[in-house]
């Protein structure tokens, strides 16, 4: 188990570096910088904010300030959140998206694996090709079209849910972000599950148990489901990814206050230094995210340990 | 639904041909009715909050959504299939080196670099698509890849190296049409993930720029205007959502046909 943690973290590593160096060097190159706005800054007070900021020394030095400031957990200041430090608004936004993104994940997880189920122990009875249809649709659907057609019949048409804010996280303003965020992932899972399971069940130890006259119910849920559950364990990781990307949307049309949201503002806004924190911080989550899938998947698949 | 195609293609001539009959252009503002409810007048969808016709928006709209979707999907053809097709036919390290590349930018949390790109060279539509072409070229590589290799070891490919062809002439004459409907299929699949991404940015206001519009905007506009009228959500949405599940459900079906 450890030699894989080590061997995963080998190519983790250099990926995580890989992006920040890409990142950086594509924000420093960019055409327009933070102090170009509407009204022409005065020359000096230009050149003040660049050296203050560090702006006017060679790129590799810039990197190497960025990266030892990095490994003490500071992100930098942020160009226009003036009073806010990266690291402020990340500790502000990052829990936030991460209730969204678990919350939705668990919701995920629980719908599409039932839905796996009920599709798989129903085969090609109305059920399962409803769950069929259901998880291509829902894997196709945008979260941008869902989730303002949530909003519209659930908070505008029914009126049973408020229909954006954060609210300290109060949960009636969770529901319709979580659902929305959820449905893509739980289409995904229903399929995976159902297509897991079912070549689990024409295999042999299933017709033994079978045999040996167990009660369908103890068939399905102690020798099926764990195999069965391997592919879905490979898709956490991806998932993961699914979520985050999703959050950023989410966050936008329920004005929450998450990371998602500081990105989209720091990316319509050239704040570079928060653009480059949120994204280096995404990608060592979903780095993260792949191992806990590889070290999860081992734990459902002992043949995979190794 | 059984025909996925074909509703693909009706919307396509839809959005080609019925721009030219209709009244009124996509940009220009109708002083007269704007905010104007669906059938005032010659604006069958009505308008939007400046007046400008809904129905004409999101005939275009669906035009530059379809239009940045092939044209993304093929970069990220020629960029995946000749990726795929050197890493097979050469093999050895170069295969391996050439595959962890491709593992590496999997990892990657690729619609954040897509967003990188656009912040960093300003959001133009060309560079829309390229960026999208080149960050979806990934799995096209790797199918590609694997067709490569089960067909080097063919008879007729070893065939056509015992009689001394150039490996040039081998690879294109002879893979490349044999790999040309995996490479089909795979491409359909791809030009719903793009329609999807650049939907994405233009939500978000990252991607195409006014005053040409996309199904991203409009959605956007119409989520904006959803308590006032929300055919402007559902028309342009429902197009899209059309487009996403009939061009996924063709590509998957030829996937099948194709792998077996």
């Amino acid at each position: 188990m450890i030699a894989l943690i080590l061997r995963r973290l080998s190519t983790a590593i250099p990926t995580l570096f890989a992006v920040i160096l890409l990142s950086f060097v594509l924000m420093r190159t960019a055409p327009g910088g933070p102090f170009d706005g509407e009204r022409p800054l005065d020359p000096a007070t230009r050149e003040a904010l660049t050296t203050a900021y560090g702006l006017d020394l060679p790129l590799w030095d810039q990197f190497v300030r960025y990266l030892s400031r990095l490994a003490h957990g500071d992100f930098g200041p942020s160009l226009v959140y003036r009073d806010f430090t990266v690291t402020d608004l990340i500790a502000k936004g990052l829990p936030i998206s991460l209730t969204l993104g678990a919350l939705a994940l668990v919701l995920a997880l629980a719908v599409g694996i039932s839905a796996g189920l009920l599709a798989a122990t129903r085969a090609g009875l109305w059920s399962d090709r409803v769950v069929g249809i259901g998880a291509t649709l829902l894997t196709a659907l945008p979260s941008f079209v869902t989730a303002p057609l949530l909003v519209l019949t659930f908070g505008l048409v029914l009126g049973w849910l408020p229909v954006s804010g954060w609210n300290d996280g109060a949960a009636p303003n969770l529901v319709l972000p979580v659902i929305a965020l959820a449905l893509p992932v739980a289409g995904a899972i229903a399929k995976l599950t159902r297509a897991g399971l079912a070549g689990v069940m024409a295999q042999d130890h299933i017709r033994t148990a079978r045999a040996r006259g167990l009660k369908p119910a103890t068939v399905l849920f102690r020798h099926a489901l764990r195999p069965a559950l391997v592919p879905v364990a490979s898709y956490v990781g991806p998932a993961a990814a699914g979520l985050l990307t999703g959050a950023v949307i989410i966050e936008t049309i329920f004005a929450l206050p998450g990371l998602g949201r500081y990105f989209v503002q720091g990316a319509l806004n050239r704040d570079y230094p928060l653009v480059l924190g949120v994204v280096t911080l995404y990608a060592a989550l979903i780095i993260l995210f792949n191992l806990l899938a590889d070290l999860a998947y081992g734990w459902l698949d002992p043949r995979a340990r190794g | 639904m059984n025909r996925p195609l074909s509703t693909v293609a009706m919307i396509v001539v839809l959005a080609l041909i019925a721009p030219l009959v209709l009244e009124w252009p996509h940009d220009e503002i109708d002083w007269n009715a704007v905010r104007a409810v669906p059938l005032t007048g010659s604006h069958w969808l009505g308008t939007d909050n400046v007046g400008r016709d809904l129905l004409a928006r999101t005939l275009i709209g669906t035009r530059v959504t379809l239009s940045v979707a092939i044209a993304a999907a093929f970069v990220a053809l020629v960029i995946g299939v000749a990726w795929g097709a050197i890493a097979g036919w050469v093999g050895g390290k170069v295969d391996e080196a050439m595959m962890r590349i491709v593992d590496a930018l999997f990892a990657l949390p690729f619609m954040f670099v897509v967003i990188l790109l656009m912040v960093v060279f300003g959001r133009s539509i060309l560079l829309v698509f390229l960026g999208i072409g080149a960050v979806e070229w990934l799995v096209m590589a790797r199918v590609v890849r694997g067709q490569v290799i089960q067909l080097k070891q063919r008879p007729f490919i070893i065939a056509a190296e015992a009689a001394g062809a150039p490996p040039l002439a081998i690879i294109t004459g002879h893979i490349l049409p044999n790999v040309a409907g995996v490479a089909i299929a795979y491409l359909l699949l791809t030009v719903p993930q793009v329609v999807m991404v650049e939907s994405f940015l233009s939500f978000l206001g990252l991607g195409v720029q006014e005053p040409l519009t996309s199904l991203g905007i409009l959605v956007k506009e119409g989520a904006d205007d959803m308590d006032i009228a929300p055919v402007g959500l559902l028309v342009p949405g429902g197009i899209l959502v059309t487009l996403l599940v009939c061009l996924t459900l063709a590509g998957e079906k030829l996937r099948d046909r194709y792998s077996g």
